[in-house]
């Protein structure tokens, strides 16, 4: 199963995290073993079109959600609730239908023997959760997870929250050089909202220190066929347009032409 | 017929004859096409490719395009904006790489969208896809209100698109579609100086002029401001269009713009399409073009009639 394939699925089981984290969970075997950590699938709460001469209700689009967990077949969606899209999945129960496109895109590359750093902000935890897990027998990992306040954090090394609730008081960013220092970090994955991804990335840079990057874009198709998810990436002089919905979402660091958004 | 398509179809020939219709010089096996920049051949792992009477690749330019910065998308209450910029590898990198593979995946008529800034531009482009094999057509794309000055300069002239039509007329025998733009005074006027110009059959409608802003911060949700609109919310301008270039002309129209499902495709069949297209709908339903094709094709059964039969006899 190398393309995204379309599929509906029964949600096992739902998970209430917070007012505005939950987690929906769907069983399916050849899915499961096709994904891979920093893939995410294109999900939708079940819409017809067959009632919209009656109803006149639109379907919208789907929505770009990671993997959260992937094992044996079970897979989890961590998900918070902010707009349209996801304020309709907030609204399924186990035994309603997902409708999911995936799995998409590239995911995050897997190593040994590394020093890790794992940073995240916000929605950026759940691709995160995943890939340390598939990192954990045989890597150093410290993972370091911020967020507005206590509802925006879940398990890791470190806590940052912007109004101090938990953790330590700030943004996770803020004390980035000397953690990557004091752990002797060679290797860092990221995702979470631009603005940090971005100060991460320019201090990744400075430190030449490997970085993968999982950008969020607004999507239409999800596969690759609509050029709408683009993000610049390559070289200063010498970029393109990436779909983060396929050749994405992760990309080297260094590539990442910030300066262009 | 694919799997799904076997429970109406498996031993109706009836329902198969009364879906083929006629896009100027191609007999389709379907009415159905999809949406030039809207579909691609990832979307064949949804389901069976036999519910598409043609195929309509992206737009292509002569030199590649980067395409527009991003945000480039935004879903409105109804449809969606896009101001993707027509990014595509251009005309080298589609014959060597990308027509290749269509001609070994598709088992349907390849119809090859390409777009210029000069008359002689397209001309040279058309010569060069001539020199190709396996494009059974082309649909020249005047239209797109993503790239300024380019294209859409030339879809709001009549004089110029009966000149442009006139010269890639002679250059190829094969299907010879114009697309056209909604972003017009008068659509009527230039559908028929493409008719006049030799063109054997229209598409319409390109994408509306289409905004969105953020009324809390005042941010324009597109990068570029304007980008185009698609999707149920330009249905009734589509429909409307498709209705006044039917009176118009006598070649085929090619209609897309807001259809999801067949009952929109009916509306423009009876307004006067002779084929339509799914564009956004692709993104909202992967499955709309199998759901499409057996709505409509039970439907004709029922009432015994084909595309034919029903083309432009709207009542009013
Ligand atoms: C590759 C990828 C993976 C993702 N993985 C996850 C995931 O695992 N879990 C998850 O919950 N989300 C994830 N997201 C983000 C998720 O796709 C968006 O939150 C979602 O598309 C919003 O859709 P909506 O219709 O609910 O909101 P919209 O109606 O589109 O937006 C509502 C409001 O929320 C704002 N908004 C939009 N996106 C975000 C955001 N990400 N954070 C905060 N505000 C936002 C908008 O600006 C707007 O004001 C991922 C995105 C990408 C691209
Ligand atoms: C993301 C996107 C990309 C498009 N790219 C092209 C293109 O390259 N060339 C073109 O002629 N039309 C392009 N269009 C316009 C569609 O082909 C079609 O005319 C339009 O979307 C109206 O149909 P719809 O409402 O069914 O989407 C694009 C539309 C969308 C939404
Ligand atoms: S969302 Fe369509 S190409 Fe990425």
């Amino acid at each position: 199963m190398n393309s995204p394939q379309y599929r509906q699925r029964a949600i096992q089981l739902r998970e209430e995290l917070s007012d505005e984290y939950f987690i929906l969970w769907i069983w399916d075997e050849a899915l499961g073993a096709a994904g891979k950590p920093g893939q995410f699938y294109e999900i939708r709460a079940l819409s017809s079109l067959a009632n919209l001469q009656t109803f006149h209700a639109i379907p919208k689009l789907f929505k770009p959600i990671s993997i959260y967990d992937n094992q044996g077949g079970r897979i989890g969606f961590m998900i918070k609730k902010v707009g349209t899209g996801t304020n309709a999945l907030s609204r399924l129960r186990a035994g309603d239908t997902l409708e999911l496109i995936g799995p998409c895109g590239t995911g995050f590359p897997v190593f040994r023997g590394r020093r890790i750093l794992l940073i995240s902000g916000g929605i950026g935890y759940p691709p995160l959760w995943y890939l340390q897990k598939e990192l954990i027998n045989h890597n150093q990992i410290y993972w370091m997870h911020g967020g507005g306040g206590q509802a925006d954090v879940f398990p890791c090394d470190e806590i940052w929250t912007e109004d101090g609730s938990i953790g330590r008081k700030g943004r996770v960013c803020d004390n980035l050089e000397e953690t990557i220092t004091k752990h002797e970090v060679d290797t860092v994955y990221s995702c979470g909202p631009q603005g940090l991804l971005r100060t991460v990335c320019e201090i990744t840079n400075k430190l030449d220190i490997e970085h993968y990057c999982s950008l969020e874009a607004y999507m239409a198709c999800g596969i690759g066929v609509c050029h709408g998810c683009a993000v610049p990436i390559g070289h200063p002089e010498d970029w393109t347009f990436k779909r983060v919905c396929k050749e994405g979402p992760v990309f080297n660091a260094k590539e990442i032409r910030w300066e262009l958004f | 017929m694919g799997a799904i398509l076997n429970d109406i179809w498996g031993n109706s020939i009836n329902a198969v004859k009364l879906l083929t219709t006629r896009l100027g010089k191609l007999e389709l096996s379907t009415p159905l096409l999809v949406a030039s920049g809207t579909f691609d051949l990832e979307n064949f792992e949804f389901f069976d490719p036999a519910c598409l009477g043609a195929f309509v690749s992206k737009t292509i330019t002569r030199e590649p395009k980067k395409g527009n910065p991003p945000p480039r998308l935004y879903e409105t209450e109804a449809g969606l904006i896009n101001s993707i910029g027509l990014q595509n590898p251009g005309l080298d990198k589609f014959i060597h790489e990308k027509l290749p593979v269509y001609r070994d995946k598709l088992s349907m008529p390849l119809i090859v969208s390409f777009s210029g800034s000069t008359i002689s531009e397209f001309c040279q482009m058309l010569e060069t896809l001539e020199a190709s094999a396996g494009i059974a057509g082309y649909e020249v794309n005047v239209s797109c209100p993503n790239v300024e000055n380019e294209g859409i300069a030339f879809g709001t002239d009549p004089d110029i698109v009966f000149e442009l039509t006139r010269r890639l007329q002679e250059i190829t025998d094969k299907e010879l579609c114009i697309k056209l733009s909604p972003n017009v005074t008068d659509i009527a006027t230039i559908a028929a100086a493409a008719e006049a110009g030799g063109a054997s059959s229209l598409a319409l409608i390109n994408s509306l002029w289409g905004m969105a802003i953020d009324y809390r911060t005042g941010k324009s949700k597109i990068k570029k401001g304007i980008g185009g609109y698609t999707g149920c919310g330009v249905k009734p301008v589509a429909l409307a269009l498709t209705y006044k270039v039917a009176q118009a002309v006598r070649i085929p129209i090619l209609a897309m713009g807001g259809i999801y499902n067949w009952q929109d495709a009916l509306e423009f069949i009876w307004a006067g399409a002779s084929a339509i297209s799914l564009g956004t709908a692709n993104f909202i339903n992967p499955l709309a073009a199998p759901e499409l094709i057996m709505g409509l094709g039970e439907y004709l059964l029922s009432t015994k009639k084909s595309i034919n039969d029903l083309k432009g006899k709207v009542e009013i």
